[in-house]
């Protein structure tokens, strides 16, 4: 995808995020001006402390900036409430954790089902077909019936990353999806996140793996909350 | 097939059946003491109005002293606004216990007893009616005669004939009051034994029923206009009264016990409120990450709060399957005992239907709105933050002055605190102040209750305690006439033991209304009034007691004003003495009960107003030693000694037989207030454990981290118990501080319901210790059976609890 001919997907126009508490404020993000195009994938590096997860929250909508704009698919973001960032997030996007975030009381097959199930787009058999196709995908069909507990820790990050393509999102937010992993698996995770960037997907994966960050079609470095590379 | 947010409500239900145990029990245990209460109350309401119904209560008794027969009775039934009539003949007699103590006994004679119109007594055991020669016994009153159905006993009447006369069953005749109560035998024999007994045939009890008994003033009007007739036709009437539409004889004590009920059931149903809400929200804490979770994935705020509210209202339908079924049979089993110390059965156990709305209301409407406040408070917080927010930091410790000060930084003790465990349970404690307080709430509200039902409780043996006490005497001797009173006073203290006596005289007397009615007997005790009399005071209200140079003055019990709306401290009151009506003056009101009526004034006075100067017909005795049985020797050395010389006694009463008595009286509200105490106890400890325990389980995670950094099991557990008795050590320390003013609300109502004053109060050292017993028990109980159970899981198991 030609960056210069497309509009970007998310834009972040002088994002500023200062976290309050009863001691001090801390500056986490510092005026980010950023472009993502479509079929983009994005990876954003940098030491620990330097802002990678308070990015990935803001260009989610998980959680509002102190000051600046945030367009996600041609909407305002940041003008956005939690309720509307989530139909947004919903329609739009998947996210992938580091500590995976899957519901422990439901099984494989229903954690891929659930986002389907709160957007509310396919029938309950259409919506079972479909994440039976992306556990297929990221090989655990054989785990469906199983709890998340069950499985381990490269294919519970599987199942994260099935479960935010449930919705066939345009873009792919993944904050640090190897940081739980051994190096093959977090390999085989960046694999799939690479296939699925061929496919059109758009992704934006934050890392502190250099090796993993060279993966991506571009990379930005992040240092104490602004962009320095 | 759900949908698969649904699965998770499901899983989330069934999936963790200890905290669902410890949620549903929560919430039902308060449910079921609301359910208890409202419900027996209702039964004791409606079903013992009922109950007295069906006997055809009478609206007034005439008594007369000549007797009269069936043709008087047909004159009385035919009168146009008398719905019904019928009579009796009453005898006071006295009946020899096993122990040889001589007691009263009222012998009732009835002409047909299968045709008893008003006040109908019934069988209850043995034949029917009474055999000739035999007699029945109200079933109330076997134990005060010490004797059981088959027995013999010997009976004085007061004709003097003494007859062995066998029981041979027990009648129901809820028309009187429990003989319990007031320590009088209630028998019933037929006209051929009263003959034996050499007693002529006749009636001397006259029971009306108006045409409209509900209306008290109509009735009042019916009865007088039966007592002129009577009066007319020849007859003298002692006593004639009027009976409170629809109430049973012991109404005061009912109402007493009903308002009890009220405010128990109110305190109960905050209570249960705090329980849910906690409860509730204690899990809604719990799931935060996960509600974090789910609006990353898409989920909308209605969603969401959509799943939890399906979710705690299954808990409150399990709770309430739990507590209604409970409640009904506890209601019952309680209303039943109740019912027993009124003698009364009660026919109709149904329950409204409001009973069980408010119940499911409570149960299912307060979960949801109770999971609205922590929900929507979650919502100001963004997904993010959920999600983060829940790890080992989570609550605030350390930014208030609170935390500063049980960081132990700046006082010295602390720093060189080595045991570990307690300033870590004491800051955990302290770490999230909003469930804490919730959770104090609760428990607080639970201790509190439990503490003022002992001090209700113990307040009562205070005020009998201050009642009896009045009479600084052992013995009271009431004469079947008067005598001289220097005889009978020297001839007492001939009797070994004997060290000082006194005497009154006692009149039957009637208030006489502005309207020109007459209220039912009172009894008028006129006591000598000098420094050296055997009656003390009694607990004054308000005025003043007795002076000896008084003349007309007063002094009434404090109930009575109440139910006597023209009467007030410092005016006048009009009381027939010996058909003349004398007008006296209120100069005091005492504690006391308005059952039967006690007015007191001077004797000097009543003797001369009464032509009876140095006469007396009670004596009081005050012998060297108090204890049961010497009185009780005492008493029969007295009784055979005024009989040797002439003088008949027809009344003796020990004080150690009227505190019985006295007590016996509220004995009801002290079993209730008992049954109370226990059922809170349940409530609060099963609160206490439920909250407790939900609380480490939320920590479970917790529990991981410590033992990852090398604390043993034991040290783990020893956190999380000592945290819930530093808990629960609180919660107890500021219910003894609330059950202040609550015990002071429920003596004041209680006392005003029951005797016009409020109680006297007391504060139960008793209740307190055995509330803190109960308490550090169950903290402990309640922390480490969850503590144990998350010890005995691998570290990696409890770091991915969730």
């Amino acid at each position: 995808m030609n960056s210069s001919t497309a509009n970007p997907l998310i834009e972040l126009r002088s994002v500023v995020k200062v976290y309050n508490s009863t001691a001090d404020s801390v500056t986490a993000l510092n005026g980010i001006d950023l472009q993502i195009f479509p079929g983009e994938f994005l990876v954003v590096t940098g030491k620990s402390g330097s802002g990678k997860t308070t990015l990935v929250n803001m260009v989610t909508g998980l959680d509002r900036s102190t000051s600046g704009e945030i367009w996600v698919d041609s909407e305002p973001l940041h003008k956005f409430g939690s309720e509307r960032a989530a139909k947004l997030r919903g329609r739009t996007m998947g996210v992938v954790f580091q500590s995976f975030e899957l519901l422990p009381t439901l099984t494989v097959l229903q954690n891929v089902m659930l986002p389907m199930d709160f957007a509310g787009r396919a029938s309950r058999s259409e919506q079972r077909k479909r994440a039976m196709n992306l556990l297929e995908q990221v090989d655990i069909a054989d785990h469906a019936k199983k709890l998340p507990t069950a499985l381990s820790g490269g294919q519970q990050q599987r199942l994260s990353i099935a479960r935010a393509m449930a919705n066939n999102p345009a873009i792919l937010v993944a904050d640090e999806p190897t940081g739980s992993l051994d190096s093959a698996t977090a390999n085989a995770v960046v694999d799939i996140f690479k296939k699925l960037a061929q496919e059109g997907k758009t992704i934006f994966l934050v890392t502190h793996d250099k090796d993993i960050a060279k993966r991506g079609s571009r990379m930005i470095t992040l240092s104490d909350g602004q962009i320095v590379g | 097939m759900f949908r698969a947010r649904w699965y998770k409500v499901f899983n989330d239900l069934f999936g963790n059946k200890t905290r669902t145990l410890l949620i549903v029990l929560s919430m039902s245990v308060g449910l079921f003491a609301l359910g208890i209460i409202l419900s027996a109350r209702t039964i004791l309401s409606e079903g013992l109005a009922e109950s007295f119904a069906a006997i055809t209560p009478s609206s007034g008794t005439v008594r007369t002293i000549e007797l009269f027969d069936e043709d008087f009775i047909q004159s009385i039934r035919s009168m146009k606004d008398v719905q019904e009539a019928d009579a009796r003949r009453n005898i006071s007699a006295r009946v020899q216990t096993a122990s040889g103590e001589w007691k009263n006994i009222t012998i009732f004679v009835v002409a047909d007893y299968d045709d008893i119109r008003v006040n109908k007594v019934a069988s209850q055991s043995g034949p029917w009616p009474p055999p000739e020669r035999e007699v029945l016994i109200e079933r109330a009153a076997l134990s005060v005669i010490e004797a059981q159905v088959g027995d013999v006993v010997l009976v004085k009447f007061p004709n003097d004939v003494e007859r062995k006369i066998r029981i041979a069953g027990t009648a129901y005749d809820p028309a009187q009051l429990p003989a319990q109560i007031d320590g009088t035998p209630y028998g019933y024999i037929t006209f051929d034994t009263l003959n034996w007994f050499g007693e002529s045939y006749g009636f001397n009890e006259l029971h009306v029923l108006a045409t409209h008994p509900e209306d008290k003033a109509w009735a009042q009007q019916v009865v007088n206009r039966v007592k002129d007739k009577a009066e007319k036709s020849g007859y003298t009437i002692p006593l004639s009264m009027t009976a409170e539409p629809g109430q049973l004889p012991m109404n005061d004590v009912l109402q007493g016990i009903l308002l009890l009920m009220g405010m128990l059931g109110i305190l109960s149903l905050f209570l249960s409120i705090f329980l849910v809400v906690n409860t509730v929200s204690a899990l809604l804490t719990q799931q935060q990450r996960q509600i974090g979770v789910m609006k990353a994935v898409g989920g909308s705020t209605l969603q969401i709060l959509g799943m939890y509210l399906v979710m705690v209202l299954a808990y409150g339908v399990l709770a309430l399957l739990i507590a209604i079924p409970f409640g009904v049979v506890g209601a019952r089993g309680l209303s039943n005992a109740l019912a027993g110390f009124f003698n009364f059965d009660i026919y109709s156990m149904d329950l409204p239907p409001q009973t069980f709305l408010i119940q499911i209301a409570i149960g299912l409407v307060l979960p949801v709105l109770a999971s609205l406040v922590p929900f929507l408070s979650s919502l100001r917080i963004s997904a993010a933050e959920a999600m983060s927010s829940y790890s080992i930091g989570r609550g605030r410790f350390g930014k208030n002055w609170i935390d500063q000060l049980l960081s132990g930084a700046n006082i010295w003790f602390m720093r060189n605190l080595s045991i570990r465990s307690i300033l870590l349970s004491v800051r955990n404690t302290f770490r999230n102040k909003g469930r804490l307080t919730l959770t104090l709430i609760t428990l607080t509200l639970g201790s509190a209750t439990f503490i003022s039902v002992f001090n209700v409780r113990d307040s009562l043996s205070h005020t009998v305690d201050d009642m009896i006490k009045w009479f600084n005497c052992d013995i009271m001797l009431t004469f079947d006439r008067t005598y001289l009173a220097d005889k009978v006073e020297f001839s007492a203290l001939t009797v070994p033991g004997v060290t000082q006596t006194d005497v009154w005289i006692q009149l039957p007397t009637r208030l006489i209304r502005s309207d020109d009615s007459e209220s039912g007997m009172i009894y008028m005790f006129a006591p000598t009034v000098h420094p050296e009399s055997l009656i003390v005071s009694p607990t004054i209200a308000e005025g003043r007691w007795l002076m000896p140079d008084d003349d007309n003055a007063v002094v009434v019990p404090s109930a009575f004003l109440q139910d006597e709306p023209e009467l007030h401290l410092g005016g006048d009151i009009v009381l027939k003495l010996d058909g003349k009506e004398h007008t006296f003056k209120i100069v005091g009101t005492y504690v006391g009960m308005a059952i039967l009526p006690l007015v007191y004034t001077n004797y000097e006075y009543i003797t001369q107003i009464t032509n009876r100067i140095g006469e007396a017909d009670a004596l009081m005795v005050k012998m060297e030693r108090h204890d049961p049985a010497y009185v009780d020797a005492a008493t029969r050395a007295l009784e055979d000694h005024f009989e040797q010389i002439g003088v008949r006694v027809s009344m003796v009463s020990t004080i150690n037989n009227e505190r019985t008595e006295a007590e016996a009286s509220f004995d009801a509200i002290v079993a209730l207030l008992l049954v109370m105490a226990i059922l809170l106890a349940l409530v609060g400890g099963l609160g206490l454990m439920g909250t407790m325990s939900i609380n480490v389980l939320e920590r479970t995670r917790e529990i991981g981290v410590l033992r990852a950094i090398g604390a043993p099991n034991r040290g783990v557990a020893s956190v999380f118990i000592l945290e819930g008795i530093v808990i629960g050590l609180m919660s107890w320390a500021m219910g003894a501080v609330l059950a202040i003013p609550i015990s002071q609300g429920l003596n004041q109502a209680l006392g005003q319901a029951v005797m016009g004053v409020p109680l006297s109060y007391s504060y139960s050292i008793q209740g307190l210790w055995t509330w803190l017993v109960v308490v550090i028990l169950l903290s402990v109980l309640a922390s480490f059976i969850p503590a144990r159970n998350a010890s005995r899981l691998t570290v990696r198991e409890v770091l991915a609890y969730e």
